[in-house]
């Protein structure tokens, strides 16, 4: 989950309405935020991905208001029409990356602080549903460096600009190789001839999308107008994006100046609010408390969004930037917000079902006791090994090997076949602790079939200086006698790395073959450095003492 | 009837018939035995009426730093008469030799001894020699003693100890218990030859043996099952390889979401799944993703094998094939994320996640399983936050107050699957589901603070945890 660094004292004045620091602390986790550390006034605070407004202290201001009653329902974001901001869409775009939206944000006034927040909410919308830019991305610009009007376009890779934190003109392909931008994002406009480009009507380059923007139009705490544009291959997702940089640069005291778009398939951005009109009882059986319909529309409001009841329904508005609300099941969450999840009260009905556990459970246990019995300690490993364990130590056959991709942990990258390689691992680890060593695994092992079967293995291993085959063999027929009454037998076997020569066999049950059995070929036991005898078996319990 | 007497009896009895009245010490040199034995030994033997243990006093004598010193050059008042015994000397002239106390000390004890008289002249006293100084009672002590340690019996002169005692720092004064031990006429008389042997050391420290037992995971995960069974909860099981299509389409996870991607899931190289779903399943999931979310879905990415990252595609892939009315199920197993190993974070853990479907499940019904899940735990102080999770709304987490580390914990997470989720697998009514990772719980049971301990399977942790 993503965390956002702030100032509480910040978010007091924001919040203003005489709030105290205990009472933003108290309602922070109510708004679905988790403190992660507090040092003095600064917080470290975790938000969901489904809520970027609240990436920075305007965003949580504007919740705590609404939760804390200071204030209630939507802020409106009122558009003039009347400015001359205009950008114009080439259809050479239409391939590579078809839309563009944006804005012209006004008389407004940004601290370090604010453009440092929305820097940072700036990558976390990229990441977010701008899918690594990807999907959509989006610039923000001294709109008072800009001649408008403005074109979407595309150039050939030598055109050249001043990118951002540059001081020499550089082409696009050395820009993508040169800069920590180019070189992360490069491939999301892949091998395309031509790129992405808004130029200004000076023929000055404000902006590579959605790779970099160019150093003529940085933002500075001095910038009172911003051009904020945002590109995408889904018109939706572009506007998406608008709308919570819209919200935050509003709650910072800007106003907004529309910008006209014309061209191939794009649009001039409304902003405009979602209307759903649902039925209140809906939200009275999933929270399971009966609350009034005027009830309700307060909660919605207190979650800074509009409702009001019209006959027997409610009728909810959204604002643009709660993207995150698909359905009236969202609505319910936002009512149990506002209603205050501390004073839903839990209820146990009692049950009207008879639990029961899973007979490969049941029967798994019986195993396991029966192991513990017998003088076993219980060993658990990963499913997940190593190549180095699974195969190469115990020199046994990888033919038909079951990797992951791109692992982080070089221990963890083959899904095992067998338990036994991982409990010689754990005897290796163990050669310190006094004898005999008594281990027994039970668990799921992986093999190719349609397209992976998965089936539950038992192995058992015993480890001092006078073990032997009988004994093994012995400890064997006892667990599958006890509780199961399977009677079963050893035949001698062609030869297996990983057991001694002439002291190994398969395990049979009624004529079929359910393991193996013997004593630890000792080049095995050397790779694990163990310095004793060993002798071992593993069996498939799947099929054999359920299905 | 012979008697029975363990190999350390035997020995200290045939010693102490040989030689009686003998320390502890003396009997562990003269039996070879340890010292511990031998008391141990005597114990025995006083029990049964065999022995005796004499507890003394002993109380032994040796000069201090002023004996010492006097011993070399003699006492005070010696000192003053050798000064003296050529020619009276003034007050003045002593003290210019004997300083301080000792001056003092010289004078009273030369005129108790009778040895000096004193005269005044002019403002002056003169001392001189009255009567021969013969060698006193102190001082034969004195050098009877010399640098030895001596015992009280050995004083022929008790007074001149006396006075020696109440002298500061001539005489140090040491007294210490001592056991004597010695036989009874019963244990001088016996036979120890003819007594069997065959009585142990039943005091002796032993080797440890280690119990065979359960892995301590093993038995958190089988102590929550329980309780989701005594919750009215049935057992599922799933695999733990699965189609992306259950572990992410099915639950409305859009399949250009980050948490698909490589370096959060593992993927299976070169494995997929061709029929992951039925075609009506696969019709309504991708029409809810392409309305949803505004895109093109692709049966090919959802047919991609991956290590499920949770258990809820266990749970959502029964409910859709069994279209159960009224159920609580649960499902426990291994998930996996790629993660980077560390003391907090494992590539493969435990999860468990029960799902409530049919009467009562409204949220507080929810809250109500969860308080009473962390209750059979031993958990009374549990709150509420909202949180987020991708297929569930409205969602919840469990606060556990930890006694022991002073804060709230985050421990199961909770919601109702969203209709976008049950809505294109047929279900209709709303399905309440919880659960979270069980190694978090074992942790604080077992009070680690690397979770990686679990997997190490380190035997001298499982035998002694």
């Amino acid at each position: 989950m993503p965390v956002v660094e702030l100032n509480i004292n910040r978010i007091r004045k924001l919040v203003s309405g005489n709030v105290t620091r205990k009472q933003i602390l108290d309602a922070l986790p109510f708004l679905g935020l988790d403190i992660e550390s507090e040092e003095g006034d600064e917080i470290r605070i975790e938000y969901s991905p489904n809520r970027p407004d609240y990436s920075t202290d305007y965003g949580i201001a504007t919740g705590l208001q609404g939760l804390l009653g200071i204030k209630k329902g939507i802020q409106k974001t009122p558009i003039k029409k009347k400015g001359n901001y205009s950008i114009k869409v080439d259809s050479t775009v239409t391939k590579i990356r078809p839309y563009v939206t944006g804005i012209v944000a006004s008389n407004g006034k940004l601290d370090d602080v604010a453009i440092k927040q929305l820097m940072n909410m700036q990558e976390d919308l990229h990441d977010g549903i701008g899918r690594k830019r990807k999907k959509s991305s989006i610039g923000l610009h001294d709109a008072d460096k800009i001649s408008f009007p403005l074109t979407y376009t595309t150039v050939s890779r030598d055109h050249k600009f001043i990118p951002l934190n540059g001081s020499t003109e550089q082409t696009i392909n050395e820009i993508l190789v040169n800069t920590e931008v180019g070189q992360n994002y490069g491939s999301v406009i892949e091998n395309a001839k031509n790129v992405p480009i808004i130029f200004d009507s000076d023929q000055n380059t404000i902006s590579f999308p959605p790779i970099i923007n160019s150093g003529l139009t940085t933002v500075t705490s001095n910038t009172k107008n911003i051009l904020i544009e945002v590109t995408s291959i889904d018109k939706e997702a572009a506007e998406d994006m608008l709308s919570v940089v819209v919200s935050i640069l509003q709650t910072a005291g800007f106003e907004f100046n529309e910008l006209k778009i014309t061209g191939n398939k794009n649009s001039t951005p409304q902003l405009k609010e979602k209307i759903m009109i649902y039925d209140p009882k809906f939200t009275s059986e999933i929270i399971g408390i009966e609350m009034s319909p005027s009830n309700m529309v307060t909660c919605l409001k207190k979650c800074r969004l509009d409702a009001l009841v019209k006959g027997k329904k409610i009728t909810c508005i959204i604002p643009r930037y709660r993207f995150d609300i698909f359905s009236p099941m969202d609505l319910t969450e936002e009512i149990a917000l506002g209603y205050g999840i501390a004073n839903i009260e839990p209820k146990l009905s009692p049950s009207t079902t008879i639990g029961q556990k899973n007979d490969v459970t049941i029967k798994t246990k019986l195993i396991s006791q029966t192991a513990v019995g017998l003088g076993f300690l219980e060993a658990m490993n990963s499913s997940l090994t190593s190549k180095k364990v699974l195969y190469e130590m115990t020199k046994r056959d990888s033919s038909q090997i079951i990797s992951v991709l791109d692992s982080k942990s070089q221990e963890h990258t083959i899904l095992r076949d067998s338990l036994l390689p991982s409990l010689l691992d754990n005897l290796s680890k163990n050669i310190h602790e006094s004898y005999p060593q008594k281990l027994f695994e039970t668990g799921v092992v992986f093999s190719k079939g349609k397209p992976i079967d998965e089936s539950i293995n038992l192995a058992i291993i015993i480890a001092y200086k006078d073990t032997s085959y009988s004994e093994i063999k012995a400890i064997m027929q006892s667990l599958l006698r006890t509780n199961f009454k399977i009677n079963s037998e050893t035949k001698t076997s062609k030869n297996n790395e990983l057991f001694s020569k002439g002291r190994h066999a398969d395990i049979f049950v009624n004529e079929k073959k359910v393991g193996e059995i013997g004593e630890i070929d000792s080049n095995i036991l050397e790779n694990f450095r163990i310095r004793t005898s060993v002798v071992g078996f593993e069996i498939k319990l799947s099929g054999l003492i359920f299905d | 009837m012979s008697q029975v007497f363990h190999d350390i009896e035997k020995k200290i009895l045939e010693t102490l018939q040989k030689v009686p009245n003998q320390t502890p010490e003396q009997l562990s040199t003269n039996t070879e035995l340890s010292i511990d034995q031998v008391r141990r030994g005597i114990e025995w033997l006083r029990l049964k009426d065999l022995a005796i243990v004499d507890e003394s006093q002993k109380v032994t004598f040796s000069l201090g730093p002023n004996g010492l010193d006097s011993l070399k050059s003699g006492l005070p008042e010696r000192k003053l008469i050798n000064m003296i015994k050529d020619e009276p000397k003034t007050f003045d002239q002593i003290r210019s030799v004997l300083s301080g106390a000792g001056f003092n000390v010289a004078i009273a004890n030369a005129k108790k001894n009778g040895w000096i008289k004193i005269e005044k002249n002019n403002s002056e006293s003169l001392v001189s020699i009255k009567e021969k100084p013969i060698e006193t009672p102190e001082e034969k002590l004195l050098s009877f003693i010399g640098e030895k340690t001596i015992s009280q019996e050995q004083i022929s002169n008790p007074l001149a100890m006396k006075i020696l005692l109440s002298r500061p720092n001539y005489i140090i004064e040491t007294s210490e218990k001592t056991k004597t031990i010695s036989l009874t006429d019963a244990a001088l008389s016996l036979d120890t030859s003819a007594s069997s042997s065959g009585a142990i050391d039943v005091e002796a420290d032993v080797p440890s043996v280690f119990a065979a037992r359960t892995h301590p995971l093993q038995d958190t995960i089988d102590e929550i099952r329980e309780i989701f069974v005594n919750l009215g909860f049935s057992e599922i099981l799933g695999n733990m390889t699965q189609s992306s299509f259950w572990n992410f389409d099915a639950l409305f996870t859009p399949q250009d979401h980050p948490a698909r991607e490589l370096q959060d899931t593992f993927y299976l190289e070169n494995l997929e799944s061709k029929n992951p779903a039925t075609s009506s399943q696969i019709k309504n999931v991708s029409s809810s993703h392409n309305k949803n979310w505004k895109y093109d879905w692709k049966l090919s990415e959802s047919q991609k094998m991956v290590l499920r990252t949770h258990t809820t595609c266990v749970t959502i892939k029964h409910l859709a094939e069994q279209k159960p009315e009224n159920a609580r199920i649960f499902s426990l197993g291994r998930v996996f994320r790629n993660e980077k190993v560390s003391y907090k974070h494992l590539v493969e853990f435990n999860q468990i996640e029960g799902i409530v479907i049919g009467n009562n499940t409204t949220l507080r019904d929810l809250m109500g399983i969860q308080k009473e899940f962390y209750k059979k735990l031993g958990l009374t102080k549990i709150k509420f936050w909202p949180t987020f999770f991708p297929y569930t709304e409205p969602s919840l987490q469990t606060m556990v107050y930890n006694e022991k580390l002073g804060k709230w914990i985050e421990l199961f997470g909770m919601g109702i699957f969203r209709p976008e989720v049950t809505k294109p697998l047929g279900i209709d009514k709303p399905v309440l589901a919880w659960g979270g990772g069980i190694e978090r719980i074992a942790m604080l049971k077992y009070e680690l603070d690397d979770v990686r301990e679990f997997y190490n399977n380190n035997l001298s942790w499982l035998r002694s945890a």
